[in-house]
């Protein structure tokens, strides 16, 4: 059985791509180790695109993990990964991820952007849902130190219908927002 | 079984997320607000003076133990009584029956269709179908189970006798041409009287000028998706919808904004009486009796708008509605609908989780309580929520409970 890791370069950025047989994780240990090779040891990613998890809401992650297991929200390599894994299973990650502590990643958050997204924040109501502090709730992320590029790829996400199984209030509140906005969103809850 | 997922194999899996990759690359700016999507939220924080932290309620993903479910709290009017009917499938939604006997339930958020079978008087739950976006729209009918995801559509024929292995859908996607948007379109649809399937096509909003061409509608199709009609103009999200036993008029709950206060505008029940078929509900501009939107204004903003038959209470959000025809209930539930109210989120004091019944007179209603206890109004704390209801052939009541993965059986002995 191979598994095998690739991070070939995509236009400069740096993707994380991976067929791993996920038979060979077969303690949450080891399964440990392999969500960390692209989400970051200590649950803080530093690769782009890729999310932190650290102090993401225990709740938020076993919803996620199980949307990746059904096939519901598609991303490949997850997909792949998580097949055939018992709820109890997926909780078990959770709980270890939910319990690192978040830093801030490598990326440079923009002042004047940072600046803009604030102005954003009140009118798009982003704190009902995801707290004063951006640090989520049960089922909604942490966005308080995430990586800028995930995110801004997360809400584009959101905005242009493009990740299935999202949440569909979330894709209600971006519907028609411009792209600066989305990026200034990004770095002000990155910068929190 | 996976509906058509992107990648079976590992080596493929990673060449697609090597595709996934490029596509994160930061655009450049492109045009935004496609024609005919509706621009962002019109609702005013401020001005709608509630708390700002509310929120909607997650939804368990993961099974409730059979001795969690909150089957003691129930309370219903005397004679009648609740049991646990089944259990361990998280998400239960919407439920049909085939022919055979099934009972084929229908999910949001968990993406799964599941099959409920009756074995030496118990239940066998299995999952038919996984990985679909907010599979909440089902019906049957000649042997098949029709399945709406948002707007891709499945029909699995001859489903009863294969619910070990369903094999590949008969996909009808291109012929309902529905529209993509997924906020307030997880779906509900059912085969009317006359045959034709009935869909809802919901505002993609909370409260916003919708395309009033695409979204806010319910629509009837023949049942390949073709000849599509609209029935229904204005309805901000019916997901629940039934015919009168005698009339055969179209009863639907539907949903009211968000963001305009605690105490409304409240939620509908509908009656498209005859010969007002194509009427308009009036969102966004008109809501519950008669109220004015507050933050989308237009002069007589009522006029011309068909009001409910009765309002259901804020935010107490209506969903399954089923006039009763059964034998098991005493003569005075006869063609009376039950509703089951899922219960609030934008609202400070909780609201609903609980069935209600309407008692129909012409276009107007009367409700009365009926199931009743998963909500603690002292302690504000809710332990389940109604979300569909299905009468079964010996006339007993069930009712899906979204929060716990369960269905309750509600019968009648007069003791």
């Amino acid at each position: 059985m191979l598994s095998c890791w690739w991070r070939p370069l995509v236009l400069g950025l740096a993707a994380a791509a991976f067929c791993a047989d996920a038979t060979l994780a077969q303690t949450t240990e080891e399964r440990i180790k392999l969500c960390g090779a692209c989400h970051g040891e200590d649950g803080n990613s530093r690769m782009p695109n890729i999310p932190s998890l650290a102090g993401q809401p225990e709740f938020f992650l076993v919803h996620q993990l199980i949307l990746f297991r059904e096939g519901v929200r598609k991303v490949a390599g997850m997909n792949e990964l998580l097949k055939g894994l018992k709820d109890d299973d997926l909780i078990a990650l959770a709980k270890h991820f939910t319990a690192l502590t978040p830093k801030p990643s490598e990326e440079q958050a923009d002042p004047a952007l940072v600046k803009r997204g604030e102005a954003l924040i009140e009118p798009m109501r982003c704190v009902s849902c995801h707290l004063p502090s951006l640090d989520g709730q049960e089922q909604m992320p942490r966005l308080a130190k995430q990586r800028i590029d995930y995110l801004i790829h997360a809400l584009k996400q959101f905005r242009d219908n493009a990740r299935s199984g999202a949440d569909t209030l979330m894709s209600a509140v971006v519907i028609g927002v411009s792209d600066d906005d989305l990026a200034a969103l990004a770095h002000y809850a990155a910068s929190r | 079984m996976m509906i058509p997922r992107p990648a079976t194999g590992t080596c493929a899996a990673a060449a697609l997320a090597i595709g996934l990759a490029a596509a994160m690359v930061p655009q450049p700016a492109a045009a935004q607000a496609p024609p005919g999507m509706s621009a962002i939220d019109k609702s005013n924080p401020a001005a709608s003076k509630q708390d700002t932290n509310l929120r909607p309620h997650p939804t368990p993903p993961t099974v409730t133990p059979l001795d969690k479910l909150p089957i003691d709290k129930l309370r219903l009017p005397a004679g009648f009584k609740a049991e646990v009917w089944s259990h361990g499938h998280p998400g239960a939604r919407t439920m049909v029956r085939g022919d055979k006997g099934t009972i084929f339930m229908g999910t949001r958020l968990i993406g799964r269709v599941y099959a409920i079978t009756e074995k030496d008087g118990k239940r066998e739950v299995k999952v038919i179908v996984q990985g679909l976006t907010q599979p909440n729209g089902l019906a049957f009918k000649d042997g098949s189970l029709y399945v709406f995801a948002i707007h891709r559509v499945f029909r699995y024929d001859n489903i009863e006798d294969k619910l070990d292995n369903p094999g590949t859908p008969v996909e009808l996607t291109d012929k309902f041409n529905l529209p993509p948007e997924i906020h307030h379109n997880w779906k509900y649809v059912a085969f009317g009287p006359d045959g034709k399937l009935y869909v809802q096509v919901g505002a993609n909003c909370n409260i916003c000028e919708i395309n009033p061409g695409i979204h806010g509608q319910i629509r009837r199709y023949n049942a390949d998706g073709s000849g599509m009609e609209i029935v229904a103009r204005g309805v901000r999200n019916t997901v629940g919808f039934d015919w009168h036993p005698q009339t055969g008029e179209l009863w639907f709950t539907d949903h009211g904004r968000d963001w305009a206060g605690n105490d409304g505008p409240e939620d509908e029940l509908n009656v498209i009486a005859k010969g007002n078929e194509g009427a308009f509900f009036g969102f966004p501009y008109c809501h519950a009796n008669g109220v004015p939107d507050p933050d989308i204004r237009i002069p007589n903003a009522c006029a011309g708008v068909t009001l409910p038959a009765a309002t259901t209470g804020p935010h107490a959000a209506g969903l399954g509605i089923k006039f009763y025809t059964g034998s098991m209930f005493p003569k005075e539930y006869q063609n009376v609908a039950f509703i089951a109210r899922r219960g609030s989120w934008n609202r400070e004091q909780k609201f609903g989780y609980d069935v209600i019944t309407a008692r129909t007179d012409g276009a107007k209603a009367t409700l009365t309580p009926f199931m009743t206890g998963l909500l603690d109004e002292k302690a504000n704390e809710f332990h389940g929520r109604p979300t569909y209801l299905f009468q079964m052939a010996d006339g007993s009541l069930l009712v899906s409970d979204e929060q716990n993965g369960a269905i309750y059986r509600i019968t009648y002995s007069g003791k």
